[in-house]
């Protein structure tokens, strides 16, 4: 019985373990063996194995100010995400389930737009004869347009603003299956709104707060047309590294970027996961 | 009045256009436990959640400890609660779930240790101390759910169906347990439940509610042997119901004409000429050979119980129940003609259901 069960589990993995192997995994260590080769004026990579593009990048100020600057706004945008999404989420949550519904497709409607759109949407907003200024000016408050753009406080609006659903949607999910009865439970155990809030309805939602943080930051990680657009030349973060070393036919630096890339990336999800330890909310305690 | 440790005062609960508590009064005595009985839907836990301040009255006040309540937050009233679902939190173990009221209650953590240690022995649950809820049996999480309860020493336990989720033995085990606690603590304790055994076995007085109406309030073996309606009479366990008419009455012995034929049954009202029902339980049914005392009958059919056995009977009144205890019980067979008769006091009578 147990084996015929066996037999049908790995049916149906097989499929999609080979296709991840051939189309992920392979090409990953590919990469990551190109990353050790020097870079060739004619080939892909050159034919002496090194460590030279990792130490070169971790010694040079330049590319350290950029993963500073890469962490900085991932870190920015996942604090004003986790600070304005969660109490968004908490009422969504208190919705009747249809209208919350509702609001969570209203919150799901701007991913519809292309990000390219709406990057140039925020342009049309911030930019020198945009909105803002233009605005600022007619009104007399300003003189010289306010350099709204090409920074990274651009960046970080213009993300948040698309990450934004993905952190309510997530922490709304796991509030709205949240047992209320627990809430009450604290109420009769003599803790107030507040104390609730804390040591109870926080805490259960971990996994939420978790897996949005953990969308968030690794979508801020990837992004890359916002990043450009709004950024510009000035405010570039590792991303924008990888594309300009991969024009540049720098292809083993632009390896080595990716997986420095890749490594913060998990370091990071290991750090989220270790502090809130989502884990710990398995099972309703019933 | 001083006595009361919980009083509900006229109290009205309406959802939209439905009235789920409709005008309850009650008091709870200090020390005593207070069930609510009835069939889901009847207004029970919404009476309890009245009292915990879940709820807001429509109408009417709420006393805990001689203190109005009505307009208190749950978190500033007297009371801690067991739930159905125990709603025990799972990212906490299981003496931080019972520290949590403590905690809450600003105990310092010397004191608080101390006290759920107590509150785990208590509940024969010392040893679990650092487990977690999901990894622990219903029983045990019930238990953790009690000791969480009583350790905050509230004014009023509060017990919505507390062992509705666990099965029969353990819960009849539970049962025992729960009444021992609360006499040994002298806590005052109110009690939802469906099941009639349960709040029989259980409480020191029994609610009988229907469609948020208290039918009779009472302790357990007065709401058993004298219903006043046959409502509460059939929800308490099994009665045979007789229509018939006062012809005669004398010494509060009232004698009642029915179909199959003349019984007499204690009543103190019940003025000669009135149409009444009467309900007999069927274990006060005696059986006996034709020619002797009581309504004629035929045996239907035969249920073996074990310690008794049931018996299905026909007679010109319609049927008739009988349990007899096996150890007493003759030798019938089914379509034997008997005699069925009761004492005077074995019968009441009832308000009929409204048709």
């Amino acid at each position: 019985m147990n084996g015929v069960k066996n037999l049908w589990a790995w049916a149906l993995l097989t499929p999609p373990l080979v296709v991840a192997l051939a189309l992920f995994v392979i090409p990953l260590l590919y990469l990551f063996y190109i990353s050790l080769h020097t870079t060739s004026p004619s080939e892909i990579y050159g034919s002496t194995l090194t460590l030279e593009n990792y130490t070169s990048i971790l010694s040079d100020s330049f590319y350290l100010g950029i993963i500073r600057r890469t962490l900085a706004t991932a870190s920015a945008i996942l604090g004003l995400c986790l600070l304005i999404g969660y109490p968004v989420a908490y009422f969504v949550a208190l919705l009747p389930p249809r209208r919350r519904m509702i609001v969570l497709l209203l919150l799901l409607f701007p991913l519809m737009v292309s990000n390219v759109v709406r990057a140039y949407g925020w342009v049309a907003i911030l930019g020198r004869r945009g909105v803002i200024n233009t605005g600022l000016r007619d009104l007399g408050v300003i003189e010289v347009p306010l350099d709204l753009l090409y920074n990274v406080e651009a960046v970080v609006v213009g993300l948040m603003t698309i990450l934004l659903p993905y952190m309510v949607i997530s922490i709304a999910n796991t509030l709205s299956a949240m047992d209320r009865r627990y809430e009450e439970a604290a109420h009769a155990l003599g803790a107030g709104p507040i104390r609730t809030f804390l040591h109870v309805t926080l805490p259960l939602s971990t996994p939420g707060v978790a897996s949005g943080m953990l969308l968030v930051f690794l979508l801020t990680l990837s992004a890359y047309v916002t990043i450009t657009l709004l950024g510009g030349p000035r405010s570039k973060l590792l991303v924008s590294m990888v594309y300009d070393s991969v024009v540049g036919f720098q292809w083993p630096r632009a390896a080595a970027l990716a997986f420095i890339l890749l490594a913060l990336a998990l370091a990071l999800t290991g750090v989220i996961l270790a502090i809130l330890r989502p884990n710990r909310i398995q099972g309703t305690g019933r | 009045m001083s006595r009361a440790d919980v009083r509900l005062d006229n109290v009205r609960k309406s959802f939209g256009a439905v009235v789920a508590v409709n005008d309850v009064t009650l008091d709870i005595e200090r020390g005593t436990i207070f069930s609510l009985l009835g069939p889901s839907g009847c207004g029970k836990t919404t009476t309890l959640r009245l009292i915990a301040g879940f709820e807001q009255p429509s109408a009417g006040e709420v006393y805990i400890r001689g203190q109005r309540v009505t307009s208190v937050a749950p978190y500033r009233r007297d009371f801690s609660m067991v739930f159905q679902s125990y709603a025990l939190f799972p990212h906490l173990n299981v003496a931080e779930n019972v520290a949590f009221g403590l905690r809450m209650r600003r105990v310092p953590r010397g004191e608080r240790g101390a006290a759920v240690k107590g509150a785990l022995e208590l509940v024969k649950l010392g040893a679990f101390a650092d487990r977690y809820p999901r990894q622990l049996s219903g029983g045990q999480q019930q238990r953790v759910a009690l000791a969480r309860a009583i350790v905050v020493k509230p004014a009023v336990l509060l017990l919505d169906e507390p062992l509705g989720a666990l099965d029969k033995m353990l819960r009849e085990e539970m049962q025992v347990e729960l009444r021992d606690l609360q006499q040994r603590l002298g806590i005052t304790a109110v009690f939802v439940t469906h099941d009639q055994e349960e709040a029989l076995t259980l409480s020191d007085r029994v609610a009988v509610m229907r469609g948020g109406v208290i039918e009779q309030v009472g302790a357990p073996r007065e709401i058993y042997d004298r219903p006043v309606n046959e409502f509460v009479a059939g929800f308490l366990g099994a009665s045979n119901f007789l229509d018939g008419c006062v012809v005669s009455r004398e010494d509060g012995v009232a004698l009642v004409e029915t179909a199959g034929g003349r019984v007499r049954v204690v009543a103190a009202s019940a003025p000669v000429g009135a149409k009444v029902r009467l309900a007999v339980r069927p274990e006060r049914v005696r059986m006996n050979r034709p020619g002797g005392d009581g309504l004629s009958a035929q045996v239907r059919s035969i249920v073996y119980r074990g310690a008794v056995t049931h018996y299905y009977m026909d007679g010109a009144g319609g049927s008739l129940l009988a349990y007899a205890q096996n150890a007493a019980a003759g030798d019938w067979e089914v379509g034997d003609d008997v005699r069925c008769a009761w004492d005077a006091e074995g019968g009441v009578l009832v308000a009929p259901e409204p048709t």
